[in-house]
This record gives structure tokens, sequence and C-alpha cells, in this order.
């Protein structure tokens, strides 16, 4: 009871956070935060505890929203019919590829999935008669206001941070911890690695998808580039993962929150925290800083990158004990 | 202890102070104008030439007088070409800045995508490239659009193979896989079932490829009297370097936009660019107001080249400022009802917003050949508007000096 | 006929260049069993270097000795200083180095965007538009020049793994690091030298492609991807199959593109990545063995 107090209270703050912030650019960041609290929960189950690391999340991302996308497009079907449709088209899709490819392992399976992400994107392009091609498809979306999106989002990101929580400390979830230490021993014990990879598989590829799908509807708008996009989804997921921590329940939530923020910060400069400073100082070299840092945006974040895997290979969660000791020892030295 | 801490609250809430004071004190004065442009990305090279020329624009109204005394502030959000970038944009522009006016869009995805979002909460956006047919076919009365949609570049091309060309019965088809070369290819193909004209190959590419030698041999062998090339800036240089190599020799190789009229291209392209045509929008030379000078005050300011996109973003700006000149107040509804009256003209050709076909609030124009003659571009077509003859057929490339 | 040949050379020259790419990256693969997703992004740094060079007069083929030894000390840095701290690190996933390899393509990339801009940069020299003919069928001059070197580079770096110790060396690591290690052979170091060589390798590659083709920030995406699908196709740490795996590629690139449809070029190139992956584990190499 007691361990479940913490993750209770911030999805309580979480919930009750639109009654206070009015703003739609924050409530905009939330949104996206917690679409990348479920993918990143997703690939975590596939990568950090099965794993078998995908570099090609993108793939079911991409489904889930083309699901949604298409049967508006095609039918004129509600797209909320394509969130829930969306999970099961990317399982459709994840599936055989699971069981052509999981005879693969380590790095080969990972650029096998790139491979899948890469030849959808390309399909998705030149099937112009059906996808639309890069001009995309649009919808309206059904919302003015943020607010549905919030808890819908909200409500996937705390059933996906459930149910693999569920997963994780049921048998399977042993299974597949297994699985990642030792692929062959675990075979030799009598699991079927092959069976609990798919299923591994299938789970990710589900809520991936679904929240493909979640943004087409909320966004109104998809084209190829966007979302089988390796850096933007693919990277961006395994980020999420890592940053936050491999192997843990709750990391790739953190990792979201910080990757969100991070990305956000460096792409707005700091908030427009120097543009402030410099509009407030009236110095030009402030101002000259905002423009530097806003422009220079990706560089800061992939500098981001290369620092977090060589400080925290195992992510805040993972290697919070690490941090804790350090953060503790500076306390006292000072 | 407790007396620092009170000193840096002092301190901050002096800073707070000062800031909410010079920022009220600049709402009170300006009126503010939303611009979503690529700044940085791979499109920022062009995002960098229309925000030059917006800026260029409003320097020279708010000179003038800007807006009824009140000066014009440009607010530029950076979309970065990602459509999901592009709509958190629009939204941060109306909601936490409150802009009556919103323009700009630069690539078809980014506007597609960003154009409902200014639909819904009711601001007008006076788009000013994002060529896309369909952003004015959804009936959305608060999107205006300055350009011509994609389907609408080959225009030129239609008349001058109906008043030149009229010999040219065959035509390959290149494109690249993107929304707007995916567009100009289809309304092509539908100009060509009307003209008659036979497509012997259509290709689309993905924009990067390193060797269109393939495809060219193709379109060799099936020997068209055109080329139609629908193709960035890099690709097209490439398209026109290995044509060269394979000596592929049609009466005509025609550029549809997009690349073709770039100084970059005439430069790596060498002498493989000359003779080529391309389909534009606006050229320096056209007999426009304001045209040539604004060509001249670009080049002069920034010390580097415009083209047809800082034209339109120039006109833009003047587009926005007449219609809050006239509009009965600074609010998005009444900016909406003076753009609809819109009636002027711009540096890029009369400006008014008109319904036709499925279109709506979208500015007719009419659109041109240019063609490379020794470096050179020059318009060509119509005839009302050329500075030098086209020359036509192209010669063979053996037969070139 | 003459379709059927012009794409036969297109696709040979093509895979000439190819080859040149995809050594560097079978001998980083081989040795150190990680994907270094970095290996356009080094190719596209060679590539600028070439074109700052070439604003100073320095021809594409000259500057390729600057180019070379350049990139070869930065591979050996990033191996240096951010890929081998990792294998010591406690981690749950052997992935991290490939995700470093990710984050350094990303740095590359955007400090070259800061410097340079996006726009695209050209190279033009005398040769970059010249032809030969041989009958009906047309060679490009700088594609043919850059097939012949690459073809070169690749027979030296195959007496070099061959006949050297440090060659012998690189390719004991590749083939069993453990055993390599008891033999007495510096594994560390050589990790160091053999990402500095796949640098160097690469950055070749860029020079001779900089005078056919252009430059920008982005285009190392699509390069790194090539060279991993030729490193499949060739089998890890075969030169041999790189060339072979290099010209094989270019030759199904041209292929589909006449008889297909250009728009399936890539889609091609993936799908014979799978294949092979499935059914010929190992690439050419198990067929060649060398």
């Amino acid at each position: 009871m007691k361990k479940n107090f913490l993750p209770l209270a911030f999805v309580a703050l979480v919930a009750g956070l639109p009654l206070v912030m009015k703003d739609n650019y924050y409530l905009h960041l939330m949104i996206l935060f917690m679409m990348w609290v479920v993918i990143g929960s997703a690939w975590n189950l596939i990568a950090g505890y099965t794993g078998q690391v995908s570099f090609g999340d993108a793939a079911f991302f991409g489904c889930g929203a083309y699901t949604a996308g298409l049967l508006a497009h095609h039918f004129g079907v509600s797209t909320w019919w394509g969130l829930a449709l969306g999970g099961f088209t990317a399982v459709a899709v994840g599936l055989p590829f699971g069981w052509i490819c999981f005879r693969m392992r380590g790095a080969y399976f990972a650029l096998a999935t790139l491979a899948l992400n890469e030849v959808l994107r390309h399909g998705a392009t030149i099937a112009e008669k059906f996808t639309g091609g890069m001009v995309g498809i649009l919808i309206m979306p059904s919302f003015m206001s943020k607010i549905p999106y919030y808890y819908i989002a909200l409500a996937m990101a705390v059933a996906s941070l459930a149910s693999l929580q569920l997963v994780v400390r049921s048998k399977p979830g042993y299974y597949f911890v297994s699985i990642r230490e030792d692929q062959d021993a675990a075979e030799s014990l009598g699991i079927n690695t092959h069976l609990y990879k798919m299923l591994s598989l299938a789970y990710a590829a589900f809520w991936t998808g679904i929240a493909g799908a979640l943004y087409m509807n909320y966004m109104g708008f998809i084209d190829p580039n966007v979302v089988f996009n390796l850096h933007d989804i693919s990277i961006m997921a395994i980020l999420v993962g890592i940053v936050g921590g491999v192997g843990t329940v709750y990391g790739p939530a953190v990792g979201a929150f910080v990757m969100v923020t991070v990305q956000e910060m460096f792409r707005s400069g700091f908030f427009g925290l120097f543009k402030w400073l410099g509009a407030v100082s009236g110095s030009a070299g402030l101002v000259k800083v905002a423009e530097v840092l806003t422009q220079a945006h990706v560089l800061g974040f992939g500098i981001l990158v290369v620092l977090v895997i060589l400080v925290l290979p195992n992510g805040i969660v993972g290697d919070w004990p690490k941090i804790r000791k350090h953060v503790f020892r500076l306390g006292t030295g000072a | 202890m407790k007396g620092t801490v009170g000193k840096a609250f002092v301190v901050v809430a002096a800073i707070l102070s000062l800031f909410v004071a010079a920022s009220a004190g600049i709402a009170a004065e300006t009126v503010k104008v939303g611009v979503l442009l690529p700044l940085t990305g791979s499109q920022a090279k062009f995002g960098e030439i229309e925000k030059r020329s917006y800026e260029m624009a409003a320097e020279e109204i708010n000179a003038k007088g800007g807006v009824n005394g009140r000066k014009i502030e440009l607010l530029f959000e950076d979309d970065t070409g990602k459509p999901d970038v592009g709509r958190s944009g629009v939204e941060k522009l109306i909601a936490r800045e409150k802009v009556p006016v919103i323009t700009g869009g630069y690539s078809s995805s980014v506007t597609a995508a960003a154009a409902p979002v200014a639909q819904q909460f009711k601001v007008p956006f006076v788009i000013c490239t994002g060529s896309a047919d369909d952003i004015t076919e959804k009936g959305y009365d608060y999107i205006f659009r300055i350009n011509p949609p994609a389907s609408e570049y080959p225009n030129s091309v239609k008349s001058f193979l109906q008043g030149v060309a009229k010999d040219v019965k065959t035509a390959a088809l290149l494109y690249e896989n993107s929304a707007f070369g995916q567009s100009s290819s289809k309304s092509f193909e539908e100009d060509a079932k009307g003209l008659g004209l036979k497509i012997l190959v259509k290709e689309g590419y993905q924009a990067g490829a390193i060797d269109f030698k393939p495809i060219l041999t193709k379109v060799k062998a099936a020997n068209p009297d055109m080329i139609y090339m629908v193709s960035y800036v890099m690709d097209a240089s490439l398209l026109m370097r290995q044509s060269k190599e394979l000596r592929i020799n049609p009466k005509l190789f025609v550029g549809g936009g997009a690349g073709f009229t770039l100084p970059e291209f005439a430069k790596s392209a060498g002498d493989a660019a000359d003779g080529v045509y391309s389909a534009t929008l606006w050229v320096e030379t056209l007999p426009f107001p304001g045209a040539r000078e604004y060509f001249d005050k670009f080049k002069k300011k920034y010390g580097s080249e415009t083209e047809y996109h800082g034209a339109e973003a120039y006109a833009a700006m003047y587009v926005v400022a007449d219609a809050l000149k006239r509009a009965k107040s600074i609010t998005p509804k009444d900016v909406r009802d003076a753009l609809a009256k819109t009636d002027m003209k711009t540096a890029f050709g009369p400006v008014k917003f008109v319904s036709y076909d499925k279109k709506t609030q979208q500015n007719k124009l009419d659109t041109y050949m240019v063609q490379w003659q020794k470096g050179v571009l020059e318009a060509v077509w119509p005839k009302s508007v050329a500075t030098k003859t086209y020359i036509y057929p192209t010669p063979p490339w053996d037969k070139r000096k | 006929m003459d379709v059927f040949l012009q794409t036969l050379v297109a696709g040979i020259l093509k895979g000439g260049l190819y080859a040149l790419i995809g050594i560097g990256m079978t001998l980083i693969m081989g040795v150190m069993g990680i994907i270094n997703l970095a290996h356009g992004q080094l190719m596209m740094l060679a590539m600028y270097v070439t074109f700052v060079l070439n604003t100073m007069g320095v021809d594409p083929y000259i500057a390729l000795f600057v180019a070379m030894p350049l990139l070869f000390l930065l591979g050996v840095t990033i191996q240096k200083f951010l890929l081998n701290p990792l294998i010591k690190a406690d981690t749950i996933l052997p992935e991290n180095q490939v995700l470093m390899t990710v984050g350094i393509g990303m740095v590359l990339t955007e400090i070259v965007r800061f410097i340079f801009s996006s726009d695209y940069k050209y190279i033009t020299t005398s040769y970059s538009n010249q032809t030969f003919y041989l009958g009906n069928i047309s060679f490009s001059s700088a594609l043919t020049i850059a097939f012949g070197i690459a073809i070169a580079f690749t027979v030296a770096m195959f007496f070099f793994l061959l006949k050297t110790d440090l060659g012998r060396s690189i390719r004991a690591t590749a083939q069993d690091k453990d055993a390599a290690t008891l033999m007495g052979v510096n594994t560390g170091r050589i990790t160091v030298i053999t990402f500095g060589l796949g640098a160097g390798l690469v950055a070749a590659a860029g020079c001779l492609l900089a005078p056919v083709y252009y430059i920008f920030p982005d285009l190392g995406g699509p390069f790194t991807a090539k060279a991993f699908i030729i490193t499949i196709l060739g089998g890890l740490g075969s030169t041999v199959g790189a060339i072979f795996g290099g010209v094989t590629l270019g030759l199904a690139e041209s292929m589909g593109a006449t008889y297909f449809g250009m728009e399936y070029e890539d889609i091609i190139g993936l799908t014979i990545f799978v294949l092979v992956l499935l059914f010929l584990p190992g690439g050419f190499k198990r067929l060649t063995k060398i």
C-alpha cells in the first residue's frame, strides 16, 4: 500500500492540474508527456525487460496513427474508433514481423526493426492513392479544448503503467527477464523463448499503436515523415526509456517528463528565459545568446543524449542510488 | 539569513515588476502579428528569406506610420519544418500572445496542419507559401491564401504548350515524393489529359538520390518530346547534369517550380542548366508596383538574393497591414472581415480573396514561364511580361558550344 | 539492350563507392560487434572538410589526404573517450553503445548545421560534368575515377588485414575477442585503431562523392543505412564481402529503379537486407570464406 502511495498521489496531482493550469501551452506539453509515458513504457517492456531492443517503434506508432487516419479518410469513421483499433493493427504488423525476425539476436534484431520502419515509411509514401502519400491525412480535431485530450491521455498513461506493472510481476514477466539475462539458459529451462518474445513484442506494439492513434486524434494531421520518423519517434522512445531507467516500471514516466521538458526547453530557449533576461537588462549579448540557443536546440539535445549515456547508463531511476550517493556526498562536503 | 532572503525577494520583485511594466508598455503601442515559419531545420533557408522579407515590409510600414499610428510587432514562431511543432506554434501565438492575425506558413504539410487550429480558434491566418490544394478547399472562413495552390503552378506551361510548343505530343514526368511533388505531378497529369499529351514515363523518387541514370536511361529510351520535373534544387541540378551525360534531347526541359528557379541550381548544374524552362510564380521583372524595388532593396540590405518565396512573404505583410488598417477594431473577427474585402496591388501581384471551383478565400494569380539563358533567368512567357524571347526547341547537347 | 547496359554500368560505378562506405562499417561491426549509426555522419563531415579545402582551391582528390587523417583522429577520439568507457559500465543493455553513436551522429550533424547552416553546398570541378562514351554507354569521369580509387583502397585494406601484424590483430579481435586478449593482443587499442580506420575509409568515400553529389548536414542518415545493408550483405569484417555487398546493392538499386520504378529504390535495398539476414546470415562471407 505504502509502495503505491507515491504513484497514486502523483496521478491525483496530474489529474487536478487542469483545474489550476489554464494555459493551453502547458497542457499541450503535458499531453505530449503522457503520450510518451505510454510509448516509453511499451518500449521498456520489449527492450528493458525482454532485452530485445527495438529501433523501430515508429513503425507501430505509424500503424496506429494511419489506422485512425485512414478509417476517417476513407470511411468517414470517427478517429476515436481508430484509437480502439490502432493498437490491434500494430499488433497485426508486429506479430508476423516478430515471428520472422526473432531468429536474430541483439543488434541484428534492432536493425531489422529499423528496416521495418523504413519499409513502412516508403510504403506509405508510395501508396499515394490509399494513404494520400506525402500530402498526408488531415482531420478536424473533435475538441477545441485540450481538457478532453488531457484526460484521455492521462487515462492511457495510467492504464499502460498499471498493465506494465501487472505484466512484469506475472509469470511471463519473469520469463521476459530471463530471456534478457540469458536466452540460451532460458531455453534450456523449457521456456519457449520465441513465443514469449512475440508476446512481449505484441504488448509493446499494442500500446505504441494506441499512442499513434491518439496522436492522429490530437494533432489532426499525419504524413509518413511525421509518424514513421526515426529520430522523432524511434530514437525518442529509446531515449525516454534509457533516460528514465531501463527495466524499471516508473523509469519511462520519469524519462518522458525529462525528455519532453528538455526538448521544449532547448527549443524555446529555456522557456524564453534568456530572451526575457535580454529584454529586461537591455543587453544585446543576452538576446544574442537566446538566438544562438534556439538555433542550436537540436545540438543541445544531442549533447544531452551523449552525456546521459556516458554518466547515467541505467537512467535516472536505474542509477538513482548512484545519483543519491553523489548528491549526498556533495551535500556533506559543502 | 532572513535579511538576505528578504533582499533577494525585493530584487526579484523589482525585476519582475520592471518586466511586467515593460511588456505592458509595449502592448499598448504595438499591434502583434504572429508569423509561422521554419527558422531552423532543413527548410530554414527559405524560412530565413521569408522572415527577412516580413521584417523589411514591417519596417517600411512602421516608418510610414504603422497601423493607424500603432507599430506592427512581428512575433516569429519556429515550426522547424514539422507539422506538430507548427500546430503548437500557432496555439501558442493564439493562446499566449493573443495575436489578432497570423501569417506565414511555408511547407504544405505544416500549413495544412496549422490552418485548422487557426480556424477553430477563429483567428485569421494569411498563408503566404504553403501550396497544398486542399488547404483552401475545406471551407475554412478564417484561412486566406495569397499564393496559388500547387495545382495551378503548371498553368503557364499549359498555355506555353498551346501557344508555342504545339508539336509536343509526349512527355515524361519525374517528381520528388513530397507533398508538393506528389500534388503537382497529379495536376500535371490532368492538364496533360486535357492537352492530348501522352505521358510515357511517370516516376516518383526520394529526394536525395545520388544517381538518376537508371530512370533517365528509361526516359531516353522512351524519347519524349518534353520532360517535366518537380524537384528541389540539388536533385534538379543532378537531373540536368545526368541528362546531359546521357545526351537526352527532348524539345523541352521544364521544371515545375521549386528548385529550378534558384541561383544555386544554375551554379551547380553549370552549362547543363542552359535552356531549361521553369514554371514560377514571380520574377522581379514583372510589372507590379514595388517588385523591382523589393528585389533590389533586399539584395542591398541583406547582401543575398531573394526569389518568389520572399516576394510572397513581403506581399503578405502588406496585405495584413492593409487589413489591420481597415479593420473596425483590432480583434480577430474584425480583421477577418477586413481581410475578406481585400483588393490591393502588391509587389507579388494583385491580391483579392475569391472563391472558385472548390476553393474559398483564395487569391487567383497568373503563373509565368522562365528560362535559363546563358546563366541568366529570363522571363519568357506570357509574352506580355517577357524579358527575352524563348529558345525553342532546346538545341541537342552535342550541337551546343 | 542499351537501357540494360547503361543501368548495369550505373549500378557498378555506384557500387564501387558503396563498397568504400561499407568497408569502414564492416571493420567496426566485425571487431566491436556494434553498429555505428554515425557512419554516414562521419562521411558528411569529411565532405565538409573537402568543401572547405575546395574553397581554398584544393582539389577534392588531394583533400582526401587531409580528410582521411582528420577523420582517423576523430574516430580514435570517439572510440577512446565515448565508446570504450561504455564497455566497462555496468548496464542492463549492451545497445548503449549503439545509442551513443546515434547521439554522436546528432551532435556532428548539428555542429555542422550550426557552422554552415542547412544550405546546400556543392563542389564543381572541371571533371564534375565530364563524361566519356563507349558506344552508346556513358561513363561519368568522376564516378569512374572514384570507382578505381575505391577498389584500390579495398584491395590495400585486404592485404593490410591479411599480411601485417596490426591487420592480423584486428582480425583476431574480430573473430574472438577473449581469445585475442589471451594471446596478448591489446584489444582496447585495437578497437580504437579500428574505429579510426573505419572513419578514415568512409572519409575517403566522402571525398570521392563530393564532386558528383552535393553536401548538406542531413545527408548522413541514408548513407548509414546503406552502409549497414552492405555490411550485412558482405558479412561482418570481410573486406571482399564489402565489395560484393556494395556492388550488389548498387546494382540492385539501379536495376530496381529501371525495371520497377525509382521510388522502390530504398525498399529494394531493405528487402535484400532482411532476406540476407534470414536466409544467409553471415552474408557473402559464408560463401567466400574471406
